[in-house]
C-alpha cells in the first residue's frame, strides 16, 4: 500500500464513523433503506476503488481493497460496498461498461448459469446487493469457460430473503434471460480462483468483525463492575479475552499473507496451487475463529450483548453468516487436505511441508 | 474504543533468502539419506547430538546474525529464521546449539565484556560451545523473581550457592546463564536485586544430574552449586539488571517458529505415510492442521520482522507462542484420526513410535518458556486488562 492508499482507507474510517453507527446498522437490519449513507458512499467514489484510473476510477491496488472491505467489516457497515467493488472489478477485467450506482454480485461459488445463444439460464441462490443494484454482474460459463454478463435487475426473476445478520440476499432465476452486456470467455479468470477471491472477501470481513469484537469485549469488561472491580481484574476473564485476541489475530494475519501473496502474483483469478493454499487458509481460520470468539465475547458481556439494542450482535450475527458463505471451515480443510494427499500421492509435491512454506 | 491492534508485517525477503533455503534443504535432505540423523519429534528439546551441531556450524548456520568479527555472518533474522524452520521441519537433532543460537548468544553480546565476547561467541558458532538456561529452581517457575539462588559478593567476583531446575540439555553445555539474587528481596520491588552470570559448568563446586522426563529422555537437569566461584568478567550486564534483561531474552525465546513446529516432522511423517489412502474426514483433519500452521507462520514471522525493526514485539511474541504451543499439542491429538496409538516408543512401527513420542513429549510444549498462563497474563496488559 503507498501513500495514496492511506489517505483513501482514512477517508473511508471518517465516512464510516461519521455515517454509520450502531442504530442505524440496526435501523437497516430491520428493512429501513441508509438512504444518507448510501449516497455518501457512493459520493466518494470507494466502490470504484478497483476500478483503473482510465475508467474513472481509484487505481486502487488490491491490498487498497481489501483493506477497505475488513473495514467494513469492523463497522458492520449495512451497504453492498464489498460486493460493488468485487463486481465492478469484474467488469474491468471483462472489459465492459460500469454501472451507474450500486452493481449487485449474481454469485455465490454455486454453478454458474450457462451462456448460449446470447442468452443466460440457470439459478443463483445466494446473490448479494441486489436490492440496492442498478446493474446485475453475473459470472456464467460461455463456451466452457468464464465470461461476465450484466443484466439489468429488473430482467431476472429475483427472491429476497436476509441471512442470520439480517444482510440481503437473493435468489436469482435465470431462464434464457437476455444480458445487457456479456464479455468474451476469459482467459485469465477460473472459476476456482473466482470462489477463492470471493472467499477471502468474506474472510477479510469476518476478520475485520473480529477485531471489532475483541475491541467490544475489551471494552466492555474494562467498564463493567462487579464484586467491587471491573471484570477486567477477573483472571479468568483476562484469560478469556486472551485467547479470542489471539484467534482474531490469526484470521487477520492469515488475511494480509493472503493479500500480500495475491498482489504479487497479479492474476487475481488465477487456478494457482500457491494461491489456492493461501486463499484457502484465510477463509478457513476465519470461519474457524468465528464461532469460538463470538462464543466468548458473548459470555464475557452477560445479558448485556444478548440485547438488540448493544452492538456486539451486529458482528457475531455477521461472522456466523459470513462464516458459510464461500466456503465454511468444513469445505475449506476438506479441499486442502484432498490437496495435501493428492500432492503428495502423485509426487507432484514432495513434502507435506512445501504446504506451510514456500 | 480500545486499541488492540497488533501489527504482524511482511518480512522483507531477497534472493539471499530462498538461496540459503535451497542450501539448507539439500544438506538435510542428504544427512537423511545418508543415516546422518534419524528425524526426531521435538527434536529442538530431544534431539541432541553435538556431532550435527558441529556440521551446522562448520556451514556457518549458527549464530548468523551476530557481527563477523565474533563468528557470525552479519545476516537478517529472517535468514536465522528459515534456518531454524527448516532444521525443525525435517526434525533435526539441534537442541545441543539451539539456546546458544537463539538467546544465549544475543544476551552475552547484548551485556558480556569484550574478552568473553572474543573467547565464547565464535565458539558457540562453530557449535562446539553450548548454553543451558538457569532459571527455574525447586521454589520458582512461573514465579521467577522469586529465585533464591544466591550470589555473595568476594575479592574478584563472586560467590554463588543455590539449584537450578529443568534446565534442558546441561550435560551437554560448556556454560549456564544463571539468575540469582545479589541482594535482599525488597517485597515493594520484586524485580530489583536480580543478575545474571556465565557461569562455566566446570567450575568446581558445580554437580549436574538428569532428570528423566515422561517420555524416557534424560534431556533435562538439575544443577547444584555450592559456593562456586564466579570472576567479575562472567558477570552478565550490570549488578542488579537481571529481570529486563531476561524479559530481552524471552522475546527472543517465544516467538520462533519452535514455537508451532515442535509436531511437525510427526505430521509430515503421517501424511505422507496416509497420503494414498486419505478418507474425506482425515483429509478435512490434515487441511485443518496445515491452515493452522500457515497462520501461524505468518504470525511469526510478522514477529520476526519486527524484531528486525528494532522494536519489542513482547505481546505479539506471547500470542504466538500461547497459540502455537496450544495447537501443537492439539496436532498430536487430532492424528490419532489416522489410527491408534497402542504401543510404547519401541515396541510399535516407526511411525506409532514418533506419534506416541510426541504425545508423551506434548505436556512441556506449554510449560517451557513461559506457561500459557503467564503468557495470557502479559497479553491481556498489553491489551489494558491488567
Amino acid at each position: 500500500m503507498d501513500e495514496t492508499d492511506r489517505i483513501v482507507l482514512d477517508t473511508a474510517e471518517r465516512l464510516f464513523s461519521e455515517c454509520c453507527d450502531a442504530e442505524l446498522v440496526n435501523r437497516a437490519g430491520d428493512g429501513e433503506v441508509p438512504g444518507a449513507l448510501m449516497k455518501a458512499v457512493l459520493e466518494s467514489g470507494l466502490p470504484l476503488a478497483w476500478v483503473a484510473e482510465e475508467a474513472g476510477g481509484v487505481g486502487g491496488s488490491l491490498a487498497l481493497g481489501f483493506n477497505l472491505i475488513r473495514q467494513t467489516g469492523g463497522f458492520a457497515l449495512p451497504v453492498p460496498l464489498a460486493e460493488t467493488l468485487v463486481a465492478n472489478l469484474l467488469l474491468g477485467q471483462a472489459g465492459l461498461a460500469l454501472g451507474e450506482g450500486w452493481t449487485g454480485l449474481a454469485y455465490d461459488g454455486g454453478s454458474l448459469p450457462v451462456a448460449a445463444d446470447g442468452r443466460v439460464s440457470g439459478v443463483v441462490e445466494g446473490a448479494c446487493g441486489v436490492v440496492e443494484a442498478e446493474l446485475l454482474v453475473v459470472p456464467v460459463l460461455r463456451d466452457g469457460a468464464v465470461a461476465i454478463a450484466g443484466f439489468e435487475p429488473e430482467a431476472v426473476t429475483a427472491r429476497h430473503y436476509r441471512n442470520p445478520a439480517g444482510e440481503a440476499r437473493t435468489k436469482l432465476v435465470f431462464d434464457e434471460a437476455v444480458p445487457l452486456c456479456l464479455s468474451a470467455p476469459l482467459t485469465a479468470m477460473s472459476e476456482s480462483g473466482l470462489y477463492q477471491f470471493c472467499a477471502l472477501v468474506r474472510a477479510a470481513q469476518i476478520a475485520g468483525a473480529l477485531d471489532k469484537i475483541v475491541a467490544l469485549t475489551v471494552g466492555y469488561v474494562k467498564e463493567r463492575q462487579q464484586f467491587g472491580r471491573p471484570l477486567a481484574k477477573f483472571q479468568a476473564i483476562q484469560h478469556k479475552v486472551a485467547e479470542i485476541a489471539g484467534e482474531a489475530a490469526l484470521s487477520g494475519a492469515s488475511v494480509e499473507q493472503a493479500v500480500r501473496l495475491l498482489s504479487a502474483h497479479g492474476q487475481p483469478f488465477a487456478d494457482d496451487p500457491a494461491l489456492f493454499r493461501a486463499l484457502a487458509t484465510a477463509k478457513l481460520l476465519a470461519s474457524e475463529a468465528a464461532g469460538p470468539v463470538a462464543r466468548e465475547a458473548h459470555q464475557a458481556h452477560g445479558a448485556m450483548g444478548f440485547s438488540f439494542e448493544y452492538p456486539l450482535q451486529q458482528y457475531s450475527r455477521r461472522v456466523w453468516s459470513w462464516r458459510e458463505e464461500f466456503g465454511s471451515e468444513f469445505y475449506w480443510s476438506s479441499q486442502l487436505g484432498m490437496a495435501v494427499a493428492c500432492g503428495i500421492s502423485s509426487g507432484a509435491t514432495a513434502k507435506v511441508w512445501d504446504f506451510v512454506s514456500p | 474504543m480500545a486499541s488492540i491492534g497488533f501489527d504482524f508485517p511482511a518480512p522483507q525477503a531477497d534472493a539471499s533468502v530462498d538461496e540459503l533455503r535451497r542450501e539448507v534443504r539439500s544438506f538435510l535432505d542428504e544427512e537423511a539419506r545418508q543415516g546422518g540423523f534419524v528425524p526426531l519429534a521435538d527434536c529442538w528439546c530431544a534431539g541432541i547430538d553435538p556431532g550435527f551441531s558441529r556440521k551446522l556450524g562448520a556451514r556457518g548456520w549458527i549464530g548468523v546474525t551476530w557481527p563477523r568479527r565474533y563468528g557470525g555472518r552479519e545476516l537478517s533474522a529472517l535468514h536465522r529464521y528459515v534456518i531454524t524452520e527448516e532444521l525443525l521441519a525435517a526434525g533435526a537433532p539441534v537442541h545441543a546449539h539451539w539456546i546458544a543460537d537463539r538467546q544465549s548468544g544475543p544476551l552475552i553480546l547484548a551485556t558480556a565484556s569484550e574478552a568473553v565476547k572474543n573467547t565464547v561467541l565464535p565458539e558457540i558458532a562453530a557449535g562446539r560451545c553450548f548454553v543451558a538456561l538457569g532459571f527455574s529452581e525447586p521454589g520458582a517457575g512461573s514465579d521467577l523473581a522469586s529465585v533464591r539462588t544466591r550470589a555473595q559478593r568476594v575479592a574478584g567476583g563472586w560467590t554463588l550457592s543455590g539449584t537450578k531446575l529443568w534446565s534442558s540439555g546441561a550435560q551437554s553445555c560448556q556454560y549456564m546463564t544463571v539468575l540469582a539474587r545479589t541482594s535482599e528481596r525488597d517485597p515493594q520491588q520484586r524485580h530489583a536485586g536480580l543478575t545474571q552470570f556465565l557461569v562455566p559448568l566446570d567450575s568446581v563446586g558445580v554437580s549436574v544430574s538428569g532428570i528423566r522426563d515422561m517420555s524416557g529422555v534424560e534431556h533435562f537437569n538439575e544443577t547444584h552449586f555450592e559456593d562456586v566461584f564466579v570472576p567479575d568478567e562472567l558477570v552478565l550486564g550490570a549488578v542488579g539488571d537481571g529481570w529486563q534483561q531476561i524479559t530481552n531474552e524471552l522475546a527472543l525465546e517465544r516467538s520462533g517458529p519452535e514455537r508451532f513446529l515442535s509436531s511437525f516432522i510427526v505430521l509430515e511423517k503421517v501424511l505422507q505415510a496416509h497420503a494414498g489412502s486419505m478418507s474425506p474426514q482425515q483429509a478435512r483433519v490434515a487441511g485443518g492442521i496445515i491452515a493452522r500452521l500457515r497462520g501461524l507462520r505468518a504470525m511469526s514471522l510478522g514477529v520476526a520482522a519486527l524484531l528486525g525493526q528494532g522494536r519489542s514485539p513482547d505481546v505479539e511474541a506471547a500470542l504466538v507462542k500461547d497459540l502455537g504451543t496450544r495447537f501443537e499439542q492439539d496436532i498430536c491429538e487430532r492424528l490419532r484420526e489416522f489410527g491408534p496409538l497402542r504401543m510404547q516408543q519401541g515396541d510399535g512401527d516407526a511411525l506409532q513410535d514418533l506419534q506416541v513420542d510426541s504425545m508423551l513429549r506434548a505436556p512441556s510444549f506449554t510449560l517451557r518458556g513461559g506457561t500459557n498462563e503467564i503468557l495470557k497474563g502479559i497479553i491481556a496488559r498489553g491489551m489494558g486488562l491488567r
